[in-house]
């Protein structure tokens, strides 16, 4: 780790960087503990059955096999998920997709393991299953949960503004739209893992690849009926998530694994096609438009109806609805508008958070839906955009109020300003025989933190050691996003230290503090505000020391220097670690709590929809244009250009800041164009990364990202940018797509595929849908 | 637990196969370790062939030349005589998996698992390539197109192994290209490929014009009556317009999780055109 | 059966089963964990080693081809307690994120530069197309390998 001092603004190499490049970074996945026994599931083959017998004992047999567990080993409510309890650790009285598990063994070796899950036999009742999620809303669908006063409506809600869809009537020009967008699944590198053990103080120990130490603590604690006190969630740095390692995958098997392995350590690590078939993945959604304009191009009404396939089990469906309900009508005043979504149960697999949560899909239907409409009328798209976009003050189609700093403008002005939208049209002129050429954009926002009821807390604390230096207890995992250097960042900028005067001890329920989940673009915001907090007052501490140790040296000439404290009048200095030897531990220790700003207005909404998010304060912005080439003869979309500007408040880390932008923007390239996560009556089709298309280095061109800053409530003026570069290479790309097509594709992903089948079945050109 | 054996010579593997013939023959793994992994292939014993030396040669002899079975697709890109005198399975290897794959896959693995996508093959039989199999005691040289008789199936018989290609080295100014669509640009497995060979007289009349196709079909397929269309005709966009859209009635692709039998189809149709791109990209630059 | 190799300069001999896949031989067996798997079938380059300096899957490698090679890990990189100018390249120029692609990408880009000294941004784009990265979207990738090049040149 470096010696220089970083101010917070400039280049900090990450502190992790080194370890992981080097290979001796420990992941969950790491983890291979003395004596310990290798975990594995047995998953159901159907999507929806009552399972009638459970036949364990040839399994037991096997030579090598430390326990078979079933249901009926679990103490607990064997119940986990926030905020509705309904997925089984195993599965009791029925499954509900493929993939549940169901029995889980413990075996010496991996061999062992898979002979024995062969030998176990479950005989099912199968039951009629659905997998339409419109379907599923049908009066006679079969039932995933008997005794839901719901049925299989996990959660609908309304927004409604002005008078609503009546005021399309009034627009001189209106476009309908319909929108299939598909499940995408996370594919983290490293695919869920982890390792447990009960310690000599017969506390179940859980370390494992996860976003939510504390809540998982939790969830375990009900689920496998232990006080929380007998349970330790630790989280190293994550292989990646994105939103999968939101919530409980394998610990609840690892925690029963380890309360009946005779005391044995146990891991379990999926392969990849255990993670693609058990793990959750985004959202598919429709999205139903219409959007209507006056004859100038000022948006007057909208209608928008979404309907989400959340799976087997509610995970965080209902917060996505509401965030893709906050999102559908974009960065936009519209005064009349009517947005109606569901979110709704099959025997899918289970869908829940994934970058954006929700944004990516509200957006993907609201950008579409401008281009669409700013053609109608003849007008520019960047300019359409201009024209109606929110000004702080204003408030959106959804109803949101833009209370805080709103970038949007300055983020189209300045892709406007850029020469790749400037000399556009001499590019796509340009295009060479067999290829067609189009140009798109897309404006949008990303919602930080947990919204207006469940309050967004971070605490954070932070020690002098007896040494001198100073220790971080983060409260938050490091997915991979670079929030454990950042802290150090943060940290090193209050108390004048190098990055190398810190250590940082990553989430664990022992001894840091529950400072919420690493998600939501509030990870930094949130626990940045609590660590700067805690620093502070750690801070004034030394300096009193300080004061006290240095007779006569008064509070306000003191300069906490590297390693020092320094009496600036007289010169003389006191060293940190005489200050921390002359204090108790209680007063090395700093502990701050912060509680995120949150938008209490509007309360007319629905109250389900406000307790799980509607609406946010604090956005962070961006404007994306994408520049497209298709091949003619095979249907292959390239990426020529791709421009981000964003508006994510103040950049903390240039580089970290970059990172965040790059990886989202390819993620959302392969959300729209490769990544076609397809399940078929509850089979997953796509087994591994043969089959799911990840994008590889050569087909993504150098991005460029500009950024505008803006002033926010964040760690010195800083937003979330974790998500926001997810939410537009969807709209973006397709604006360009149906530019270079002259016709739009109203499915996705955009595969050559469907490309190609599109310039086949209308060669001419011209509109129509597909 | 299974053996692995490495022989270092054909004679030592020659001793290890007939003491345990229900081996199976790995060359660079990576279709069969992928194979095992998903519980298709169920094997006793292995024998891994990337120790013989022998087989991993790349030589010219007689007009021909002559590429032992367990040569990786690195060494057929690195080989300044296939870049010379086979470019095409040059580029077909360029395009196949990625740098790890092609350092440790081979042609004679390509070949044996008889993949209609893999993707040397359309090249191969383009160029007329022969196999030389051998036994313990008999030697035989068969043409590619002999040898693989359907998906994942071919001609071996037991004892079989196949030992080197021989490729015909094409006559002088002919041109070959490899095309292909994946779902991606690397790491993609073929949705459909054409290989086509082309031999022009300097007014761009076709003297000879050969086209393969791959993926689309049980093996990969060749149309010899359409390719007669060309001959003598002066290389047109309307030409190979027809060639496509014959070829494409002619091919029996399926749908799978990559693509439907149509879009296998259309792009049949359309790659021919790429010649013209091709060709007058060749053209401009001076380069052949 | 009893194999032994040359392990990042160290002499090895261990008792293996002949079938063990090398990722396994080296995470379990052996405690080295720095190679990754993730996906077990030659998809996604995590487990990317070098075996006679040449870049190869340990994901897709029996125990046995081992004998009498020469492996090289990532943790085979460091000399003297220094990284290697790839590794360096990789941390200042912000190439790891959550950095559970970065062995094998390394190794990867090892291979690339011990070819091609001076490779091309699109040159570098192949040579590490068959290693999936979900978090970089590659770019700062490129720019390290790039700029390692440029250092070893």
């Amino acid at each position: 780790m470096t010696e220089a001092l970083a101010p917070i603004g400039t280049v900090l190499t990450r502190s992790d960087a080194s370890a992981k490049v080097q290979g001796c970074e420990k992941y969950a996945a790491d983890y291979y503990p003395q004596g310990m026994l290798w975990a594995g599931v047995k998953r159901s083959a159907y999507a929806h059955a009552k399972i009638l017998r459970i036949e364990t004992s040839k399994a037991v047999e096997v030579t090598g096999v430390a326990a078979v567990l079933t249901s009926g080993d679990i103490r607990g409510s064997n119940r986990v998920g926030v905020p509705e309890m309904d997925q089984p650790v195993l599965a009791d009285d029925k499954v509900r997709c493929k993939g549940d598990p169901v029995v889980l063994v413990l075996a010496e070796n991996k061999k062992a393991l898979e002979l024995a899950l062969e030998k176990i036999e479950i005989d099912y009742e199968v039951l009629p299953a659905v997998f339409d999620p419109r379907e599923a809303l049908k009066p006679d669908a079969p039932l995933l949960y008997e005794q839901r006063p719901g049925k299989n409506l996990l959660l609908s809600g309304t927004l409604e503004r002005g008078n609503g869809a009546a005021s399309l009537k009034d627009c001189k020009f209106v476009v309908e739209g319909r929108f299939k967008l598909p499940w995408q699944e996370h594919a983290y590198l490293e695919t869920e893992a982890g390792v447990a053990g009960i310690n000599s103080e017969g506390i179940l120990e859980i370390t494992a690849s996860t976003q939510t130490p504390f809540r998982d603590r939790n969830e375990l604690s009900h689920a496998l009926g232990l006080p929380a006190d007998k349970i330790r969630v630790t989280a190293p740095y994550l292989g990646g998530a994105f939103g999968g390692k939101d919530g409980i995958t394998v610990q609840g098997l690892l925690g029963l694994g380890a309360m009946h392995s005779g005391d044995r350590p146990v891991k379990m690590w999926t392969s990849r096609e255990e993670s693609f078939l058990s793990s959750t993945k985004r959202h598919p959604a429709e999205l139903h438009y219409r959007l209507g304009c006056t004859q100038d191009g000022i948006l007057l009404a909208m209608t928008c109806e979404v309907v989400l396939d959340t799976g087997a089990y509610a995970a965080l469906g209902g917060a996505v609805l509401a965030m893709v309900l906050e999102h559908a009508a974009g960065v936009y005043r519209i005064p009349n508008v009517f947005i109606e979504g569901f979110c709704v149960y099959t025997n899918n697999s289970v869908a829940s958070a994934f970058r954006g949560f929700g944004a990516p899909q509200g957006l993907a239907g609201i950008e579409q839906m401008i281009d669409l409409l700013a053609d109608e009328a003849g007008i520019d798209a960047l300019k359409f955009r201009l024209k109606n976009a929110v000004n702080r003050g204003d408030t959106t189609g959804s109803g949101v109020l833009m209370s805080n700093s709103t970038g949007i403008i300055s983020c189209l002005k300045k892709v406007q300003r850029h020469p790749l939208w400037i000399n556009r049209q001499d590019w796509v002129n340009n295009a060479p025989a067999f290829k067609k050429r189009g140009v798109g954009t897309a404006a949008g926002m990303q919602g930080t933190g947990y919204g207006p009821v469940i309050l967004d807390i971070a605490n954070a604390k932070t020690e002098l050691l007896p040494d001198g230096r100073f220790r971080i207890y983060s409260g938050v995992a490091d997915m991979g996003q670079g929030n454990n250097p950042t802290n150090i960042h943060i940290a090193g900028e209050i108390l004048n230290q190098a990055p190398k005067d810190f250590e940082l001890l990553q989430p664990d329920t022992g001894s840091c503090l529950p400072s919420g989940s690493s998600s939501a673009s509030r990870t930094t915001f949130s626990f940045g505000n609590a660590l700067i907090g805690a620093c502070k007052n750690l801070k004034e501490r030394i300096l009193t020391r300080a004061c006290n140790l240095m007779m006569g040296a008064y509070f306000e000439n003191l300069l906490l220097a590297r390693g020092k404290v320094l009496d600036m009048t007289s010169g003389r200095e006191i060293s940190l670690q005489a200050i921390a030897s002359s204090m108790t531990e209680q007063e090395r220790i700093s502990i701050f709590s912060y509680i995120a700003p949150a938008a209490k207005h509007p309360e007319s909404v629905n109250s389900e929809i406000r307790f799980l998010g509607f609406p946010h304060r604090i956005f962070s912005f961006a404007c994306h244009l994408a520049l497209v080439e298709i091949d003619e003869l095979s249907g292959e979309i390239e990426v020529c250009d791709y421009l981000a500007c964003t508006d994510a408040g103040r950049i903390l880390n240039p580089q970290i800041y970059e990172q965040q932008i790059h990886g989202g923007i390819v993620q959302g390239m392969g959300y729209v164009l490769w990544e076609d996560f397809r399940i078929h009556n509850g089979d997953v089709l796509c087994r591994n990364l043969a089959t799911y298309i990840l994008p590889t280095a050569v087909d993504i061109p150098d991005l460029q990202s500009l950024a505008v800053e803006t002033e926010e409530t964040g760690p010195f003026g800083m937003k979330g940018v974790g998500e926001i570069g997810i939410n537009l290479p969807y709209p973006a790309i397709s604006n360009a797509v149906a530019q270079a097509l002259g016709r739009r594709i109203y499915e996705g992903p955009l595969t050559a595929e469907r490309v190609l089948k599109c310039l086949n079945s209308n060669p001419t050109g011209g509109k129509s849908e597909d | 637990m299974k053996n692995v054996f490495l022989p270092n010579s054909i004679e030592e593997f020659r001793q290890i196969w007939s003491a345990v013939p229900d081996a199976v023959l790995m060359a660079g793994g990576t279709d069969l370790l992928v194979s095992l992994r998903e519980g298709k292939t169920k094997v006793k014993n292995i024998i891994s062939l990337e120790r013989i030396s022998e087989l991993r040669h790349i030589d010219c002899s007689g007009g021909e030349i002559l590429i032992g079975s367990l040569v990786t697709h690195q060494q057929i890109l690195d080989a300044p005589i296939i870049a010379e005198a086979l470019p095409v399975l040059r580029q077909a290897a360029s395009l196949l998996g990625s740098p790890a794959v092609r350092h440790m896959g081979t042609i004679g693995g390509n070949i044996c698992t008889a993949s209609p996508a893999a993707d040397l093959l359309p090249a191969l039989y383009l160029l007329d390539a022969r196999l030389e199999l051998h036994t313990e005691r008999t030697k035989r040289t068969v043409p590619i197109t002999d040898f693989i008789i359907g998906p994942r199936q071919t001609s071996l018989s037991e004892g079989e192994f196949l030992y080197r290609i021989r490729v015909p080295i094409p006559v002088p100014n002919t041109r070959a290209y490899y095309f292909k669509v994946g779902q991606r640009k690397a790491l993609a497995i073929t949705i459909a490929s054409m290989a086509a060979l082309l031999r022009l007289d300097t007014d761009m009349t076709v003297l000879e014009g050969r086209f393969s196709w791959g993926s689309v079909g049980p093996t990969v397929l060749r149309f010899p009556e359409t390719e007669k269309i060309l001959q003598n005709q002066k290389l047109s966009e309307p030409l190979l317009k027809e060639i496509g859209e014959k070829s494409a009635r002619l091919t029996e692709p399926i749908s799978d999780i990559q693509a439907s039998a149509d879009y296998r189809r259309m792009l049949v149709s359309n790659f021919p055109l790429r010649l013209l791109q091709a060709e007058k990209y060749t053209g401009s630059n001076g380069k052949k | 059966m009893k194999i032994s190799f040359r392990l990042n300069e160290k002499m090895i001999e261990i008792e293996t089963a002949p079938d063990r896949r090398v990722i396994d031989l080296l995470r379990e067996d052996l405690g080295i964990t720095g190679t990754k798997e993730g996906c077990g079938s030659g998809e996604c380059g995590a487990c990317t080693v070098l075996i006679d300096g040449v870049s190869k899957l340990s994901c897709l490698m029996l125990a046995a081809q081992l004998e009498g090679r020469s492996i090289t890990t990532i943790e085979g990189l460091v000399q003297d307690g220094k990284l290697h100018p790839v590794q360096k390249a990789f941390v200042s120029h912000g190439a790891v994120q959550c950095g559970f692609c970065s062995p094998g990408m390394v190794m990867s880009a090892v291979d690339l530069l011990q070819r091609n000294p001076l490779p091309g941004r699109q040159e570098i784009r192949r040579a590490v197309s068959g290693n999936l990265c979900r978090c970089t979207g590659y770019q700062k990738i490129i720019d390290a390998i790039q700029s390692a090049a440029k250092e070893l040149d």
